[in-house]
């Protein structure tokens, strides 16, 4: 997630010489990315990216708490301003005026309240600019504060109308399944006993507390005294439901997030110190406070030794010792007290490194390439990478082009292909039915390849050499590396293709695989490994034959009327090899159905005689 | 009838008269051609009496000789003139085919090659994976925010009673645990480049995507290691002078996680291009992409001691490292099948 805050309200609470450009740029490169700073009237507003472990500085108070142990590093002068949690002018009054919180089963561990007399009205100029300038609408002076103090605290806290409340109760509890509830923006959700509520004793629900206000307690222009509320919640809980129902609200993404439970305190005060100041606000029921943040603070065991091993260069303990005091820790010995609102992220030493080794500064660590070693690349990794290489290497220079398809297709591709779904994995959450099923061969996607480009390309030669994916019950699936091709030429164009591969791996005897037509588009597939696996590295050698040559010419009748059974060229070439003599037999022409073969007949012990090669022949 | 001497005589005449290659061509053909007067003097052969037939033949042959050298003599002398018919060198040569090769298929070819001249091997693991082997195994529990920066493909089959749902891998990081687990005692020196799945389809995003992965563990190894190793890829992918940088984040299976910055290839880090703000980087700076010591948790879930061993490990995008090098910025045409895109490769 993102924030934004403006470098003047950044000033209320931090005194710095630093400007805005250098503060962007120094703790973008040691803590918070500040992905922009843009000049807004006398102002400037900072575009923060939150990553998902530092909530806490989810607001001007946590940048302002960052740039005070960051800024110091590059010579800035820096300090936090203010004792910011101290408790000035918020006395609890004693009141009639009682508000009844029950929380049988703690599901919201801290609870903040007190009811207010106040004035709706729309919130002073320089509020609403700094809202708005941070991308939060300006509604109401009492909506404002609760958006205003969670921006400068890092606490969602929220407001309700306490005479919409009707019974001065808050009971905390888990919805009934079917439960509806109307949130503030006026849509409707069905709840499941998940979620946590709040109700107002009668079994109303008044609150989805933690994610968003609901309908029938949210303040009006005719409020005349509010609840101003806060609670901590489950992070869980607050994730599954807001996800659920897809409610992602800013309070919901701070609140799923272990937000500083003492930044609820906090806010609790900024909140009543706001409507003071603008809604003319006036405490008449007691602070309510269930759950006192208690003392005890979480602590580490560490040991200096860490430091160097991960950061691989000595820092000294003196510098180590200043950057976590800047950012909070307490140092008792081997011991590291963590601060209220680094809680959650920080539980092991190496977080403890992370968190010198970027103020330190990435920059100031050295650059070393590790001592290169040997490591044996399992063979049957390295074949199918080398093969792939090769023939990729081979297709290309033979003229095809290399595709890389979607490992997805879609149900009409299988059905159309002849393939039947259910024999697929199937993505249960897709984003189009274009890439639903993983897909069992690469030819379905050639075809459709060779199919979208009619007309950009005339002649169509495709390859794609990759996985595909086959089921397998209750196990993951075989994930086989195939080599598809596909044509838009013809048969033998196809058949040369795939032969020229297998010469070019040496393969002996090959066994072609089959080739399919498709309304003029022929495919093939050939299994990598296979195809390794009948590989040889090196070819057959055989010592030049000194002796002569007898080439030999025969025309064939192939299928011909004249016979009873047709004739193929592979009978011919078996039946020809029958001669010890034959070395080779070369196709010199197919005209209609007369075939012409050239026959290279010789022997490695002396020279025959075209006599003897003539009767060889005569045999076929 | 045709007579030696005669033909003698009319070459003599004829070759003194040739001025260019061609007219040698015509007299080559006319003499020693096919239907030539040598041939003719031949077959002529067969007409004279039993007795003379061996001198004739000598004869020819002789004048044969004396022909064809003096035409070799005229082509030497005559090599240095042009042609009279018109020759346009200019014209293509003869075409022959050319396929093409997929942008990926090139860049993953150029990064395995530099990261095996520092001794890395690159591995093959599945894509289809269990969320263990996507998540838990990178220490990131079920639930975690974390696992909204990885949005996740699932298939639609029932859950493995401990491994948890069959996924399409969010990225290349899942092979880790199974590296550490099949070398079972580092030295590690991984790269890992496969297809990863996101269900993210836009300008920027495709569903499916390739990711390369770097994991080195070893005793000793810390952050100059990991920077080295950056730099060095960096300079040797993107060219001399590149620099990197480390930014803090946040990754589950990394601590201290960084996010990797490279000087922009447009402007070369000076933010500046002919004097105006350069349009590609805005600072100076591309981002590259994740990066970290690796966590101990995912150590020890791999079976290895986070006492004895440390490592680091990188995951970046090739099409981002493609837009970054050579600027090809659809990345949608990288899937598309698109004829008149792909054959420029």
């Amino acid at each position: 997630m993102n924030i934004k805050i403006t470098h003047n309200w950044l000033l209320e609470y931090l005194d710095t010489d630093a400007s805005p450009d250098e503060i962007r740029e120094y703790l973008s490169l040691c803590g918070p990315s500040i992905e922009s700073v843009e000049k807004m009237g006398d102002d400037y507003v900072y575009d923060i990216e939150v990553i998902s472990n530092r909530i806490d500085y989810a607001s001007v108070l946590g940048i302002a708490r960052e740039a005070a142990a960051i800024l110091p590093m590059f010579g800035k002068k820096v300090k936090l301003l203010k004792d910011y949690l101290s408790k000035s002018n918020c006395q609890s009054v004693k009141s009639e005026l009682k508000l009844e919180i029950q929380d049988s089963k703690n599901l919201c561990p801290r609870k903040l309240a007190v009811v207010m007399d106040v004035k709706v009205s729309q919130s002073p100029g320089n509020i609403k600019n700094r809202l708005e300038a941070c991308g939060i609408r300006s509604l109401n002076n009492i909506i404002d504060v609760t958006n205003y103090v969670m921006l400068e605290t890092g606490h969602p806290t929220h407001v309700f109308d306490f005479d919409r409340v009707k019974t001065g109760k808050i009971i905390v509890r888990k919805a009934k399944t079917g439960e509806k509830i109307t949130t503030l923006d006026g849509k409707e959700y069905i709840l499941n006993s998940n979620d946590i509520v709040f109700d107002d004793g009668s079994g109303r629900i008044i609150d989805l507390p933690g994610i968003m206000g609901l309908k029938n307690s949210v303040v009006t222009e005719k409020t005349k005294r509010i609840i101003f509320w806060i609670e901590t919640n489950d992070p869980k809980a607050i994730r599954q439901t807001s996800m659920r129902l897809g409610i992602r609200t800013v309070a919901a993404s701070i609140n799923e997030k272990n937000p500083d439970p003492s930044a609820a305190a906090f806010a609790l005060l900024k909140g009543i110190e706001f409507y003071k100041k603008i809604a003319s606000a006036k405490i008449i029921s007691p602070i309510y406070d269930t759950n006192p943040q208690s003392e005890k603070q979480k602590t580490i065991d560490f040991d200096y030794k860490i430091f160097k091993k991960i950061i691989g260069v000595e820092i000294d303990k003196k510098t180590i010792n200043n950057i976590l005091t800047r950012l909070g820790f307490k140092i008792i010995s081997s011991k590291i007290l963590v601060p209220s609102h680094r809680e959650h992220d920080i539980s092991i030493s190496e977080d403890l490194v992370e968190e010198v080794a970027r103020v330190y500064g990435y920059r100031n660590i050295p650059s070393v390439l590790q001592p290169a070693v040997y490591v044996e690349q399992p063979k049957e990794m390295e074949d199918i990478f080398v093969f792939q290489n090769k023939i990729k290497l081979l297709l290309k220079h033979l003229g095809l082009n290399e595709m890389i398809n979607y490992s997805m297709v879609s149900k009409d591709q299988l059905i159309n292909f002849g393939l039947d779904p259910k024999k697929h994995l199937r993505l249960s959450n897709t984003l189009s039915e274009d890439i639903e099923y993983l897909r069992t061969c690469l030819t379905i996607s050639l075809l459709k390849n060779i199919k979208e480009n009619t007309g950009k390309k005339e002649m169509m030669k495709l390859f794609e050499i990759g996985k595909v994916y086959l089921p397998k019950n209750g196990e993951l699936p075989d994930e086989v590396y195939k080599i598809g091709i596909a044509t838009n030429t013809d048969y033998f164009d196809l058949k040369g293709i795939i032969e020229a591969i297998y010469k070019e791996l040496n393969i002996l005897d090959p066994s072609v695989p089959e080739i399919t037509e498709i309304d003029g588009v022929f495919l093939a597939e050939i299994n990598l490994q296979e195809l390794i696996n009948n590989s040889r590295s090196f070819p057959t050698y055989k010592p030049i034959n000194p002796y002569a040559v007898i080439k030999l010419d025969k025309t064939f009748d192939l299928e011909g009327v004249s016979r009873i059974a047709p004739t193929t060229y592979a009978e011919i070439e078996h039946k020809a090899f029958k001669s010890k003599l034959l070395q080779k037999i070369v196709v010199k022409s197919l005209y209609q159905n007369k075939l012409t073969l050239r026959f290279y007949y010789s022997s490695s012990e002396r020279n025959i005689t075209e006599k003897e090669a003539k009767e060889e022949l005569d045999k076929v | 009838m045709i007579d030696v001497e005669k033909v003698k005589n009319e070459f003599q005449k004829d070759i003194a008269n040739i001025s260019s290659i061609d007219e040698n061509t015509i007299l080559h053909i006319k003499y020693l051609g096919r239907n030539g007067l040598i041939n003719k003097l031949l077959a002529e052969i067969k007409n004279k009496p039993d007795l003379e037939k061996k001198a004739y033949g000598l004869q020819v042959n002789l004048t044969k000789k004396i022909i064809e050298e003096g035409i070799n003599i005229k082509t030497k002398e005559l090599s240095s003139k042009k042609s009279n018919v018109f020759f346009d060198k200019t014209l293509p040569g003869k075409i022959y085919p050319k396929g093409s090769l997929h942008v990926v298929s090139l860049a993953i070819e150029e990064i395995t090659k530099i990261f095996e001249k520092i001794g890395f091997i690159r591995v093959s693991y599945p894509e289809v994976d269990w969320e263990y082997g996507a998540f838990e195994s990178l220490n990131i529990p079920s639930q975690h925010p974390a696992r909204d920066d990885v949005e996740t493909s699932f298939i639609d089959v029932p859950a493995h009673p401990t491994l948890g749902k069959m996924v399409l891998t969010p990225h290349t990081s899942n092979g880790q645990n199974k590296e550490m687990k099949r070398v079972e005692k580092p030295k590690i020196r991984m790269i890992n480049i496969s297809k990863c799945y996101r269900p993210n389809w836009d300008a920027i995003h495709t569903p499916m995507f390739y990711q390369f992965e770097g994991l080195c563990i070893d005793q000793n190894i810390n952050i100059t290691n990991l920077k080295g190793t950056l730099d060095y890829f960096a300079e040797m992918y993107f060219g001399k002078g590149t620099r990197t940088r480390l930014r803090p984040h946040h990754f589950q299976f990394t601590e201290p996680s960084f996010e990797v910055d490279v000087t922009c290839t447009v402007c070369q880090g000076k933010a500046k291009k002919n004097g105006v703000k350069c349009k590609v980087c805005k600072s100076g700076w591309l981002e590259l992409g994740g990066t970290g010591i690796v966590h101990p948790n995912v150590l020890k879930e791999g079976k290895i001691d986070p006492k004895k061993y440390s490592g680091w490990a990188f995951g970046f995008g090739i099409e981002r490292v493609i837009m970054m090098k050579y600027g090809l910025d659809d990345i949608r045409n990288y899937y598309s099948g698109d004829i008149r895109f792909l054959e420029q490769f």
